[in-house]
């Protein structure tokens, strides 16, 4: 059974050439040119689909709709399903981006996008799927670099690496979003507490730990990779 | 601003003058009276002549004369032979007595005159002094409304009541619109459509002036050399005016219509300047958006088009080509919008930095992550001094100035040589540095360089070795850097490499990043 995915994108030309290049791919995909139609959209396949869930397994939504914010349906959405949602922003609309990825969206991608990034993305936020419920990923490899969370084992070309407490914290909380952007505020959240979301200095610091300890030039790094403004971004496993 | 006010003379009033006159007269006839019988009358006349002549000082002409009338009366009366008569021995003492007379009068006009000659010329300096004191005050003041209050305030302590005023915003408008005008003094509608008289006929009314005598006002223009700026409305109570402070209250008046004038033709040079300026930068702007986005546009429009009227008779190969050419350009385009929009937010006023503590480790790794995927044969290489302390900045704006820098230093610099992204800590400042062993940049564009869409004429190294002549310089590319270097409180600077080649160079100012608590506990992984 192939996926369906809920485009919400005002733009004709754009929404047709990503509806053309997600069939290429195997998707089902459904189409909405503004926040009312998305809306009505998500609550009628949500409906209709009862016997799967919500129906859609995935949202792109554009920020910018005609006619509203695109908190709106990530908020409805967020209301009762853990579908993946992808932001898909202009760069203008920074402030607006970053909000959504603390309210629950799952990645984003600035326009203009290629389409091999979105399809990434999209993978990306597939495997993830169900995060929410039961953490679904607990081992991470990618080239030397092996993590268990399970048994908390982090081993670099076979070597155990020493990391502090929280450095540990840190990089399992990126570990558990591989491959997906993680906020500033997400990680200082989960990692020191709801009291630290504005101390980004914590985060520089740790994460310059931990580039030093994982990465072979910590200047030009492979693995932990920085969304600039944004937040960071743990490379996508390579299996 | 101190300013010299129209004093009144220093004249004692005029009850207080008879005091010392009276002693005066009074110690002089106890003198002549002590010395009568022991000096001889000739004597005691040149006593009564000196009397006169002191107290003439402090009296009023009229009175002086009076006075020493009826004191050689009152002389001739008690000492002149025979006593206790008018009668008068015209041979002896007739002589005596009208000379006395005499010279006491004349002495009294002349002191008198003295006196009038001394007031005025005081009272000229004093006007003098108050016009060259309004000058300078008018010289420090900022702008209309100030140098107005000066004027009224000179004007109150020259006329003793404070002037109405109205005056004009810009040029005089065609009919009497108080949108026009600032006005001073709440006038009333009568004094209101006197002004606006006097600012349109530019000439004076009101007693005195020739026109309109019969108001009970005042109206003076704020003349300059063509114009009047404006005008003052003064009252006058019941007395005759006087006729030189009207003048001195015009001279005053004209002093500030000068004054508005030049205003006024600095704002009109000012505001000329700055729309040829905008005209300029417009120009030049829309120059080099011509320029700089129709070589892409034509790029994929060329491939677009092929790609979809040749596109069954292309091979594969081609095809990919096509395609792949139309992605690039895009993102050249991409790059080329995204930075004009920088610019244009980053020249606006009030623009909002989202800045925060950032790691130049991690600054660079972005630009080198992104420079790689441009950057087919890996030329450009990072190196950080240890111990970059946090800088506060905008990470997206300084990840776009760096990859802005590393863009140009590829493009600009031949194939084998490599492009060096350094971070440093020098003088109290944060460097970040792209250097490349290009041509480097004339002396004469050093610094122009850095202008919005200014280009240097240069031999480009072509990827394809060809050195075309080429511009140095990323139009927008530098003058974006540049503006977001600003925007941090820092600079941007070119620095010429000894051995060839160029070092763009953003300097941020170093601040104290915030403390972190020490991680605690036991590691996590064995």
């Amino acid at each position: 059974m192939s996926l369906a995915v809920l485009l919400v994108e005002d733009d004709r030309e754009l929404r047709t050439m990503l509806r053309d290049a997600l069939v290429v791919e195997g998707f089902e995909v459904f189409t909405a040119v503004s926040l009312s139609e998305g809306l009505a959209l998500l609550g009628g396949l949500a409906d209709r689909a009862g016997q799967r869930g919500p129906g859609i397994d995935l949202v792109l939504l554009d920020l910018g709709l005609p006619d509203g914010d695109g908190e709106a349906l990530l908020a409805a959405l967020r209301k009762r399903h853990s579908i993946p949602l992808i932001v898909i922003s202009a760069r203008d609309s920074d402030g607006e981006k970053i909000r959504l990825l603390d309210s629950g969206a799952d990645d984003y991608l600035v326009k203009p996008f290629g389409i091999g990034e979105l399809l990434a993305r999209m993978r990306v936020s597939l495997r993830h799927r169900g995060t929410r419920l039961a953490p679904a990923v607990t081992r991470y490899e990618h080239g030397a670099l092996s993590i268990d969370l399970a048994s908390h084992a982090v081993r670099l070309a076979g070597t155990a690496v020493h990391l502090t407490p929280t450095e540990y914290k840190l990089l399992a909380r990126l570990v558990r979003n591989a491959g997906q952007v993680v906020t500033h505020r997400q990680l200082l959240a989960d990692v020191w507490g709801a009291n630290y979301t504005e101390h980004t200095h914590y985060l520089r610091l740790y994460m310059g730990q931990l580039r030093a300890k994982l990465e072979a030039d910590s200047t030009d790094p492979q693995r932990l990779l920085t969304e600039p403004g944004v937040g960071y971004r743990l490379a996508e496993a390579s299996d | 601003v101190p300013l010299m006010g129209e004093r009144p003379p220093l004249r004692l009033p005029p009850v207080t003058r008879l005091i010392p006159a009276s002693l005066v007269w009074a110690v002089t006839w106890i003198a002549m009276i002590g010395l009568d019988h022991r000096v001889d009358l000739a004597n005691l006349a040149m006593l009564l002549v000196l009397a006169s002549a002191i107290a003439t000082l402090w009296l009023p002409i009229g009175a002086s004369l009076l006075c020493t009338a009826l004191s050689v009366l009152a002389f001739n009366w008690l000492f002149v032979p025979p006593r206790h008569a008018f009668s008068v021995d015209l041979r002896q003492d007739a002589l005596l007595l009208g000379a006395m007379l005499a010279v006491s009068w004349i002495v009294a006009a002349v002191v008198a005159r003295q006196r009038v000659l001394a007031e005025s010329a005081r009272r000229h300096a004093q006007r003098a002094e108050q016009l060259r004191g309004l000058g300078e005050a008018l010289r420090d003041a900022d702008d209309a409304a100030q140098s107005s209050l000066v004027l009224r305030t000179v004007l109150a302590e020259l006329l003793g009541v404070p002037p109405k005023m109205l005056l004009l915003r810009d040029t005089l408008p065609p009919d009497d619109d108080a949108a026009a005008t600032v006005l001073i003094g709440e006038p009333t509608p009568h004094e209101l459509t006197g002004m606006w008289h006097c600012v349109r006929q530019a000439r004076p009314f009101g007693p005195g002036t020739g026109h309109h005598a019969e108001l009970q006002e005042w109206y003076l223009p704020l003349r300059a050399r063509h114009a009047a700026f404006g005008a003052v409305s003064v009252a006058l109570d019941s007395d005759p005016p006087d006729d030189t402070l009207r003048l001195q209250a015009q001279a005053l008046c004209d002093q500030l219509g000068t004054f508005l004038q030049r205003t006024q033709t600095q704002r009109a040079a000012h505001a000329a300047r700055d729309h040829a300026q905008a005209q300029g930068i417009r120009n030049a702007l829309l120059a080099a958006i011509s320029h700089d986005y129709r070589t892409p546009l034509a790029a994929i429009m060329g491939a677009a088009s092929s790609l979809c009227e040749q596109g069954d008779r292309l091979a594969t190969g081609q095809r990919q080509r096509l395609a792949q050419s139309i992605v690039d350009q895009t993102m050249q385009l991409s790059r080329l919008t995204e930075n004009t929009l920088q610019l244009a937010r980053l020249d606006g006023s009030g623009v909002q930095l989202r800045l925060d503590w950032e790691s130049a480790e991690e600054i660079v790794g972005t630009a080198l992550r992104h420079a790689r995927s441009r950057d087919s044969q890996r030329r450009v290489r990072a190196r950080l001094e240890p111990a970059v302390p946090l800088v506060r900045c905008d990470a997206l704006l300084l990840s776009q100035l760096l990859d802005n820098l590393v863009d140009n230093a590829l493009k600009y610099s031949a194939a084998p040589t490599p492009v060096e992204l350094l971070v440093r800590r020098q003088s109290g400042c944060v460097v970040f540095a792209v250097r490349d062993r290009g041509p480097g940049v004339e002396p004469a564009w050093r610094e122009r360089i850095f202008e919005v869409y200014q280009r240097g004429e240069h031999r480009a190294h072509d990827s394809d070795g060809s050195g075309a002549l080429a511009r140095r310089g990323a139009g927008v590319g530098l003058a974006v850097c540049r503006a977001i270097a600003r925007a941090h409180g820092g600079e941007l600077k070119l620095r010429v490499r000894a051995h060839g080649g160029a070092s763009f160079e953003c300097w941020l100012p170093e601040a104290v990043p915030p403390s972190v608590e020490p991680d605690e506990g036991r590691p996590g992984t064995a």
